[in-house]
């Protein structure tokens, strides 16, 4: 090879190298200006992040976009967010009034299954570990010795992907208003395991039929039970109230049988 | 890789020495006496189809075969991770302090598939999985045809730039503390497409495909994909290469014709060749159409100081 082939060669790489830092700069700024615009609107957005999710910034760049928490979850309530969802494009996201997370899993595996502790596990280990301690303490002589419900019970207690808010104006208690039939109609999809979670052929929505006098179905299918949300007297009224154990979880939006659901979950902020 | 411009070549192959006039036959007859078959071409969209198929019917079946996308999966249990995804990731991790959260799973799955593609020979990925590549290849005989009838310009470049582009995506990586490059990854967009269906984003599939049909053959595999870049550098460590005999080849260059990165077949012309065999470059993605093509055998899937030995 000359000399002047090699100068010509030379030339055009530096061209095209020119270009491609062009590109990539472009590249840089559009990732940049769609970071700062998900950043506002992710504050006010209608889906969650799947249980154990750490903090957004840091979930944006640690998540890897696998797919192994979709592949995971036994009721399909994770999905990847394409580019209308407003999220960052290929994270995992949970859309509860389709199909909310119904903590029905053996041991939260979305979590357990995160190659880049995106969605950190250790939190629940610990959890599990501690209250497997305390069983032992007082059911090591037990002859039905099995510390692994209270194990998996106190992982879910602390899953908290935010809070349960109630609207009162429309929901159907809070107008002294009873139900009759299936919340969701006859074509829903979704489905809640829990509290029947042993119960894999647990029946879907749709072909649970209600007739209660006060609308209580957010209560009656909570998957943490009266310690997150329970029925009380307020002002004469007995109403659905949501308590401290909440664990946004989202199954109350999945049934409410109101048009626009009277209970919204609001993502937790960090 | 860079030592070929400073040694002399062997001088030209004299002409009672090439295949078929030592035979004794024409050019023609001996290609067809040899055949050209598309055994490994065959092969290779067999496992690729395969194992993407695995990936949808992993997902579709709930099954534990091969569970989760190209870029990152888990096969039986054990977690595989995509290089270039975990490179960004360990950038950016190694400066917000998110590196001591990162689960052991994650750390074998970057080695295992580091070994596995060691092994495999560095740039096998693409031609053997990457779903992209298998639209480049129907793009790239599209391509071909258009250039033939003389619609469409040939334009190329160097092929260093993707060097370039991997350094640059690593940076703008740590700038925005984002996984830049994995918004824009064909291999990525293609793979969670088939397997969690399909979303507005495949536009940028259909927009990458088309200019690489109407202005620069292969482009993104060529000179931008810095996975394919990562794979190079395994590759060019590895022992499993295409070996070229050079008292075999007639410098026909049917090989070159449909190779996909013809560059690493450099030795095949006429003259060229400083050794009498050569082990294609690490570029080389593997693919066996220039065994399927060379009507003399004289390339071959070889395992470097294997036949020493032996």
């Amino acid at each position: 090879m000359d000399k002047s082939e090699h100068n010509l060669n030379r030339r055009q790489f530096l061209k095209s190298g020119a270009i491609a830092v062009g590109a990539m700069a472009a590249v840089g700024i559009g990732v940049g200006y769609l970071q700062k615009v998900t950043a506002e609107t992710r504050i006010n957005q209608k889906f969650l992040r799947p249980p154990g999710a750490i903090d957004e910034d840091t979930f944006i760049f640690g998540c890897i976009k696998c797919g192994l928490c979709v592949q995971i979850c036994p009721v399909q309530a994770i999905k990847l967010a394409g580019i209308k969802e407003g999220l960052a494009y290929g994270t995992p996201y949970i859309d509860v009034r389709s199909q909310a997370c119904d903590l029905s899993c053996d041991s939260i595996q979305c979590v357990e299954t995160c190659p880049t502790a995106v969605l950190y596990f250790k939190q629940f280990k610990d959890a599990g570990a501690k209250a497997i301690e305390k069983y032992n303490a007082t059911h090591k002589m037990d002859e039905n010795y099995n510390p692994f419900p209270v194990q998996i019970a106190a992982m879910k207690s602390i899953v908290k992907m935010g809070v349960a808010k109630i609207n009162e104006n429309t929901c159907l208690a809070y107008q002294g208003k009873g139900f009759k039939g299936t919340p969701r109609g006859k074509d829903f999809k979704g489905v809640n395991r829990s509290p029947y979670s042993g119960d894999l052929k647990a029946t879907p929505l749709s072909e649970k039929v209600y007739d209660e006098k006060i609308c209580n179905i957010c209560v009656k299918e909570c998957p943490i039970g009266e310690k997150a949300i329970a029925m009380t007297n307020s002002g004469g009224k007995i109403v659905p109230k949501v308590l401290d154990a909440c664990t946004g979880c989202g199954v109350c939006v999945m049934v409410c049988p109101t048009e626009e659901p009277s209970i919204v979950v609001e993502p937790v902020k960090s | 890789m860079f030592g070929k411009k400073d040694i002399t070549p062997l001088p030209p192959k004299k002409k009672e020495d090439i295949p078929y006039i030592k035979e004794g036959i024409t050019f023609k007859e001996w290609k067809a006496k040899n055949g050209s078959g598309h055994k490994w071409r065959n092969i290779r969209w067999t496992v690729l189809i395969g194992i993407n198929i695995l990936f949808v019917i992993s997902f579709t079946l709930d099954l534990s075969l091969l569970e989760g996308s190209l870029s990152g999966s888990r096969l039986f249990g054990f977690y595989l991770m995509d290089p270039f995804n975990s490179l960004q990731l360990l950038i950016i991790s190694a400066y917000t302090g998110h590196l001591k959260y990162l689960t052991m799973n994650f750390v074998l799955g970057f080695f295992t598939i580091l070994i596995f593609y060691f092994l495999m020979g560095g740039r096998t990925f693409c031609s053997w999985i990457c779903p992209y590549h298998f639209l480049a290849e129907w793009g790239e005989k599209l391509h071909d045809y258009l250039v033939k009838k003389k619609k469409i310009k040939e334009h190329t470049y160097n092929i260093y730039l993707k060097y370039v582009f991997w350094t640059g995506f690593l940076i703008l990586a740590f700038v925005t503390q984002q996984l830049v490059f994995e918004d824009i990854n064909p291999v990525g967009i293609l793979s969670r497409a088939m397997i969690y269906g399909p979303g507005l984003i495949l536009v940028w599939i259909l927009v990458l495909i088309t200019f690489e049909i109407v202005y620069s053959k292969r482009f993104w595999c060529r000179y931008v994909c810095p996975i394919g870049a990562t794979w190079t550098m395994v590759g060019a460590v590895s022992p499993f290469a295409v070996k070229f005999e050079l008292d075999k080849c007639a410098h026909c260059r049917d090989c070159q014709a449909v190779c996909e990165v013809p560059h690493v077949l450099w030795f095949v012309e006429r003259g060229k060749a400083t050794k009498q065999r050569h082990d294609v470059g690490a570029d080389c993605t593997k693919c066996g159409l220039c065994i399927d093509a060379c009507p003399g055998n004289a390339l071959s899937y070889t395992i470097k100081g294997l036949d020493k030995i032996l």
